[in-house]
């Protein structure tokens, strides 16, 4: 905080290599899709650079925050950065969000006749609007022309309540460890840090078991537009998990060098702040998923 | 029941909101508000888990049949 002029990074090479790094993974990722054979190795190769310019670029800026170059102008910047970053993945969400409720409140219904669709059953003989919907009349690979849901009940009380409870103990635990840092009890938020993490990568183990069963089982992501509502919604949940368990870990180990005190932690306020909205996505799917 | 249930999201969402505001105005005002925030976030959670525990066990909801058989 001693310099009180805007900090401009000089003579950095991270965008360009961040650049480079991308383009290689796209160039991959397209061969990929064409099923060309070096589609894959190629866009390993671009997501390598991506996570050493991760790694170079982050870096950075934590030894620039630690050597003081960041003035209060710099901090807002930051604070502002992650709030639009934020605002991003809401929209993100909202958009499964939004396709689950459209699907199951307004599409589905009207396929079966609601509203001024009274004709529309005539299109798919024996269809009838029913939720869970895993074969969506007139689909890329439905087969058939049976609607036919039969279902099976599994215990909502099962794996999505154990990984619910999972979830948010880690956000008490993450509560309690930012309680720690604000009273400056170093090992009390130490070992707080070490009980989320721990508690989101069994989360992540339970979740890629329920995807078991359920693959298992005959939920697909073609079943329909239930199955690629679930697929979507929760895997792109636990791809969230994922990122946040390792900014906590990354947070944990900036905690052991001592780079955080009682006033100044905005590092840790948003990773803590990305966990508490990550366990709120999962609360609303278990509740309109498994619920209403 | 459902009302209830979506109401509490609602003012879980609005906690959230709350907690980030206090994030971005930063200091110590807005970090106690963060703190807070986040704390009323997830006791209301733990206590919407514990009621869906309740509420289900009492009979007053069901949960829906998730898994498909073909």
């Amino acid at each position: 905080m001693s310099n009180q002029n805007y900090y401009i990074p000089h003579g950095t090479y991270w965008p360009i290599i961040g650049s480079i790094g991308i383009s290689i993974t796209f160039v991959g990722l397209a061969n990929l899709m064409h099923e060309v054979s070096w589609g894959a190795p190629v866009m390993g190769l671009g997501l390598t650079i991506l996570v050493f310019m991760l790694f170079g670029w982050l870096g950075t800026v934590v030894n620039e925050s630690i050597s003081g170059t960041y003035n209060k102008q710099v901090d807002r910047s930051f604070r502002w950065g992650m709030s639009w970053f934020i605002f991003s993945e809401v929209m993100f969400f909202a958009a499964f969000f939004g396709a689950l409720f459209y699907a199951r409140i307004l599409s589905v219904p009207w396929l079966g006749g609601a509203d001024n669709n009274m004709f529309t059953p005539e299109l798919w003989e024996g269809f009838k609007a029913t939720w869970p919907l895993i074969n969506t009349p007139g689909a890329i690979g439905q087969s058939g022309t049976t609607f036919s849901t039969d279902f099976i009940l599994v215990d909502t009380w099962g794996l999505p309540a154990i990984n619910t409870a999972l979830l948010l103990s880690s956000g008490v635990t993450i509560t309690y460890a930012h309680h720690a840092l604000r009273k400056g009890h170093r090992n009390a938020l130490i070992a707080w840090m070490i009980a989320t993490i721990a508690l989101g990568v069994l989360f992540l183990g339970f979740q890629i078991t329920e995807y078991g069963h359920a693959y298992h089982d005959g939920l697909k992501l073609t079943s329909g537009i239930y199955g690629s509502t679930f697929y979507l919604l929760t895997g792109f949940h636990g791809f969230h998990v994922t990122v946040g368990a390792i900014m906590l870990t990354v947070i944990l180990y900036r905690i052991q060098k001592g780079h955080f005190n009682s006033e100044n932690h905005f590092a840790f306020e948003g990773v803590a702040w990305y966990w508490h909205f990550v366990d709120v996505v999962w609360l609303g799917l278990f509740v309109f998923v498994y619920w209403i | 029941m459902d009302i209830i249930i979506i109401a509490i999201i609602i003012v879980i969402l609005f906690s959230l909101g709350s907690a980030l505001v206090g994030m971005i105005r930063g200091g110590e005002k807005g970090s106690d508000k963060m703190f807070k925030s986040l704390r009323l976030r997830i006791s209301l959670s733990v206590f919407l888990f514990i009621m869906l525990m309740f509420a289900s066990y009492m009979g007053w909801i069901e949960p829906n049949n998730v898994l498909p058989t073909q």
